[in-house]
């Protein structure tokens, strides 16, 4: 494999089906075992500096601290309209994104020089500097849940594109032909050929492109909003309440471990179908 | 490959249609702003960023933003590109931090600004240490993927020809790993400028993030959309050339 698309971001993420296969049995458990015991580590690192008075419990407060008031939090009836209001504008900025990207990716590959002409656009707003239009999108659309699914959105279909076209145009032809010679409708030859074959492609804009949608939808209602997780991480920094605001950061490392999980075993399920 | 071809065919004619892209959307924006009055008139805007670009205070806004995201791309270059060539030459060290780094990548940066401020303080530390953690992770990660995918026989070409730890660096992994190497920096240089203004959105005492904010709460809606398309621009152009760059050393 020579080609490299010029967004390989995640660079694990690129070629997952010929890579998972070398690995050697077991290194997934120690892989696991080492995140366990480094994140334990930096958990006592941070309870023995906090309790010792290395730093000032505003800076970092003891994780002793932070994890009952994270229960506290989720257990709070509170919680749920923000994490509601981030859950709703990252769902649906997903769903349209990648729809987006996979049709836009499509129609490039059929149609090679529309794809050349807006290349240059794509890779160069590569989704994260597309968040510096958030203050434009908010005077447009105003301070709502949509001008973050507009931005969110195109943050997705970049990569999604990007990735879904490169992964067509590394089919090899003979699939193609494969696929005319036993008169295949363009329908199937879409779907039945050209897409399961670009299918580790597709999946790696996939991973990039909800992990931007995270981020990005974070760092927008970060800057301003008037609910949803980034804002509330940004008012309990803005009231001083230090122990507050670690636990909401804590939820969206949660949120995003789990996205990780969840799209790493869709991923390995979904490609070993293709290859069974 | 198409890729590998430095110039496809009817260049010129993708350049045109790139241009009348651009063209397109300025015409777009010409009649969206006689639509809807908060849409400042694209030459409003041109004569508000020529007027900004004559004030004196503007240009040391520019020059702190611009200087801040110098400073943490070449750090992150660096740091990323140390950690992803111990990560790709290791596996040991690929099976013990590879799932910490995904996750880490994956985590919106931007929440860790107010951590970093007691700490980095208002000034440039803590915006250069903000663009450093945005731009680092891509350079790691294709750092680390290029060194992992070099062909075995490169290493042994470099065994037998008894070269040092240096010469195999400069002479065998570097040009080996250019193509990753250069796609992580593209990304650096502008997510980098980007963690620096979202900085400066959220506090700072200076810099053009501020400007845009500040306008932004004045309504001068003329000032923010040309300072924002001059950042978006100085990204743009930065990007686009590195990424003439990468497509002709590949």
């Amino acid at each position: 494999m020579s080609v490299r698309a010029p967004e390989a971001v995640a660079g694990t993420a690129r070629r997952p089906a010929v890579r998972r296969r070398r690995r050697r049995p077991g290194s997934g458990l120690v892989s696991a075992l080492a995140t366990v015991v480094l994140v334990v580590l930096a958990g006592a690192v941070a309870e023995v500096g906090a309790r010792a008075g290395w730093w000032t419990p505003d800076v970092l407060p003891a994780p002793s601290d932070i994890l009952p008031a994270t229960a506290q939090i989720v257990a709070a009836p509170e919680f749920w309209p923000d994490a509601l209001r981030t859950g709703t504008e990252l769902l649906l900025s997903c769903v349209f994104g990648v729809l987006a990207g996979l049709l836009l990716g499509v129609a490039f590959w059929k149609a090679p020089g529309v794809g050349r002409v807006f290349e240059p656009y794509l890779v160069s707003f590569y989704a994260v500097p597309l968040v510096l239009f958030y203050p434009i999108a908010i005077v447009l659309i105003g301070i709502n849940q949509w001008s973050v699914i507009v931005l969110a959105s195109i943050m997705t279909a970049i990569p999604m594109t990007l990735n879904t076209w490169t992964g067509l145009r590394a089919i090899p032809p003979v699939y193609l032909k494969l696929a005319a010679s036993i008169r295949c409708s363009r329908s199937q030859t879409l779907f039945r050929v050209a897409l399961p074959a670009a299918a580790p492609y597709v999946f790696a804009g996939l991973r990039l492109g909800v992990v931007y949608a995270l981020i990005g939808t974070v760092a927008m209602e970060f800057t301003t909003a008037q609910a949803g997780l980034g804002y509330q991480i940004r008012y309990l920094y803005e009231s001083f309440d230090a122990v507050g605001m670690y636990a909401y950061i804590l939820v969206i490392v949660a949120v995003s471990v789990l996205l990780t999980a969840v799209l790493e075993i869709a991923e390995r399920l979904l490609l070993r179908r293709r290859d069974a | 490959m198409s890729l590998t071809v430095a110039r496809p065919p009817g260049g010129s004619r993708v350049l045109l249609g790139s241009v009348a892209v651009a063209v397109a959307a300025v015409v777009v924006w010409e009649v969206a702003s006689h639509l809807s009055f908060v849409i400042p008139r694209p030459l409003a805007t041109a004569g508000a960023l020529v007027r900004d670009l004559g004030d004196p205070r503007f240009l040391a806004g520019l020059r702190e933003t611009l200087l801040a995201a110098l400073a943490a791309f070449a750090l992150a270059t660096l740091v990323g590109g140390l950690i992803g060539l111990g990560l790709g030459l290791s596996r040991w060290a690929r099976v013990v931090f590879a799932p910490i780094i995904t996750v880490l990548n994956g985590v919106p940066k931007i929440v860790l600004y107010p951590v970093l401020l007691p700490v980095f303080h208002l000034g440039y530390g803590s915006k250069i240490v903000m663009g450093l953690l945005f731009g680092l992770f891509p350079v790691l990660i294709n750092v680390a993927t290029g060194v992992r995918e070099i062909p075995d026989v490169y290493w042994r070409l470099a065994r037998s020809v008894r070269a040092n730890r240096w010469q195999t660096l400069t002479h065998i992994l570097l040009p080996a790993i250019r193509g990753p190497l250069l796609t992580g920096v593209r990304l650096a240089v502008s997510l980098s400028l980007v963690g620096v203004v979202l900085s400066e959105f959220f506090a700072t005492k200076q810099g053009l993030g501020r400007v845009v904010l500040q306008s932004y709460s004045g309504g001068d809606y003329a000032d923010m959309m040309s300072t924002i398309l001059l950042l978006i621009a100085i990204s743009f152009v930065l990007s686009l050339l590195l990424w003439r760059l990468e497509r002709r050393v590949r």
